[in-house]
């Protein structure tokens, strides 16, 4: 199998030698992991063997090898987050704090645990939004607070609507990351 | 401002003072230009709200645009050249940043002390790599390489010197690995692959084009001499300016050392194996010849 390739190739087909791989390779190679386990075949004299039926098995069966396969097995559920010796985390993650804060309102976290802050870009980019999502308890009190946070960044009279029904607050404009950081600082 | 006297004097006084007559300060007395009002239907009494009479633009059965009536359009006769030439038929390596990876450890969707390849950046839903639209693997990319901190056994098929040198400065190593589209369907998916009940394929070596990539140590190829391989992480560190860790004294030294053979696509598994998913078992060939052929 290596011949025809050596022709065109001869550097490579040096560093495909068998003495090289054995060098750099640790994990188990074929050849190695069957030499332990070869059965025997019956080899009685003057028992008839059946000519159709091979004199030794086809194959080998392991289990323990099956462990390789079990880490290749997707997940159907997010993992739960590990826990850091220091936050932020190194690419800048905050757990939420514990005890949640004192407030009429909460923002939970979404499912992968970020805080659900998102830009909307409507009617091809021209409108612009930011949307905080998964408002629980009073949310006309956050509405109120962002009131009294947000001139300081868009200008007087920001505009905010308040959706009562699904749990969120839209306001015009672009403030995804100060809303997030004021947020983180609250503690949710 | 200029007083207007009478007479001359006054004249001459504006003159004098006024700015410069330009296009920003005059205009027209009104009345001057008279501006038809639009009256709906133009002139003559007209029904057909800008449709046309008849056929297909008024009824809006028009064919897509570039459509010539059955010829081949216009579009598709004149051939590609020089940068656009086969652009469909290139390999392509999706970007996965150093950011995205540290990122993904720290959710605990990627496994540190396990060697990480494309295998288990799909479980992590790192990217969605797809072999059918022509990608050949991972591209690590250097955005995040002044936050990146982890220490793992990442491989990839391609990285950048700045991302090879964040990664062995953190006490970890890369290698670059090539798969063929079949591997890469078997990577992406293994355990669909399974399922088919097909034995494992030997991984083909890289074609012409990419074996001087593959076989240098510069980029830290699969193919390349190991010995090759840690002096250019000694030049690499002396280019960078960082003390490069000895990784002998690690724990993890193990785990940091183990590669793929050349010719196996998973971690653990070898060419010419069975999985049975059912049964939970692997299935190895005892056959000479095929130990042989499996081996080349």
């Amino acid at each position: 199998m290596a011949a025809p390739f050596g022709k065109f190739c001869p550097r490579l087909s040096s560093r495909l030698s068998p003495s090289f791989q054995a060098e750099r390779c640790t994990t188990p190679k074929v050849s190695a992991c069957l030499c332990s386990q070869q059965a025997t075949s019956p080899s009685a004299e003057g028992v008839r063997t059946d000519p159709l039926k091979p004199a030794q098995p086809e194959f080998v069966e392991s289990r323990e090898d099956f462990k390789w396969v079990e880490r290749l097995i997707p997940r159907h559920q997010i993992p739960p987050i590990p826990e850091h010796p220091n936050y932020p985390t190194p690419c800048g993650w905050v757990p939420p704090r514990d005890p949640p804060p004192d407030l009429p309102y909460s923002v939970r976290r979404s499912r992968f645990c970020h805080i659900p802050v998102y830009q909307r870009f409507r009617k091809g980019g021209s409108r612009k939004q930011t949307v905080i999502a998964h408002i629980e308890g009073d949310i006309w009190a956050l509405e109120k607070e962002l009131e009294e946070f947000l001139p300081a960044i868009i200008g007087r009279n920001p505009a905010i609507q308040v959706n009562e029904v699904a749990r969120k607050i839209v306001v015009k404009g672009l403030v995804m990351e100060e809303v997030k950081k004021w947020l983180l600082e609250k503690g949710f | 401002m200029a007083s207007a006297g009478k007479g001359t004097r006054g004249a001459l006084n504006l003159l004098k003072n006024l700015p410069r007559v330009g296009l920003n300060n005059i205009k027209p007395l009104p009345g001057a230009f008279f501006k038809a009002p639009r009256r709906m239907g133009g002139g003559k009494s007209k029904r057909k709200c800008g449709r046309g009479h008849k056929g297909q633009g008024q009824r809006g059965t028009r064919p897509r645009l570039g459509f010539e009536g059955g010829n081949t359009p216009f579009y598709l006769r004149i051939p590609k050249y020089g940068y656009y030439e086969n652009h469909s038929r290139r390999r392509q390596y999706p970007p996965l940043s150093l950011y995205r990876l540290q990122y993904l450890i720290d959710m605990g969707r990627i496994d540190t002390t396990q060697p990480i390849d494309l295998a288990s950046l799909t479980i992590g839903r790192a990217l969605n790599i797809n072999p059918k639209r022509q990608h050949y693997g991972i591209n690590l990319v250097e955005e995040g390489a002044d936050i990146f901190q982890a220490k793992i056994n990442i491989e990839v098929q391609y990285a950048s010197e700045l991302a090879i040198a964040t990664v062995e400065r953190n006490g970890g190593t890369i290698t670059m690995s090539y798969y063929d589209p079949m591997s890469l369907h078997i990577l992406v998916d293994p355990i669909g692959f399974f399922t088919k009940g097909i034995p494992i394929p030997k991984r083909a070596l890289p074609p012409e084009d990419l074996v001087e990539y593959y076989t240098s140590a510069e980029s830290r190829g699969y193919l390349a001499d190991p010995k090759e391989i840690q002096k250019a992480r000694l030049a690499l560190a002396e280019k960078y300016g960082y003390k490069l860790p000895d990784l002998s004294l690690e724990e993890r030294f193990k785990m940091l050392s183990i590669r793929k053979d050349p010719r196996q696509v998973l971690f653990g598994l070898g060419a010419g194996w069975l999985v049975d998913m059912n049964r939970k078992t692997v299935l190895k060939p005892t056959d000479p010849e095929l130990l042989e052929f499996y081996k080349s």
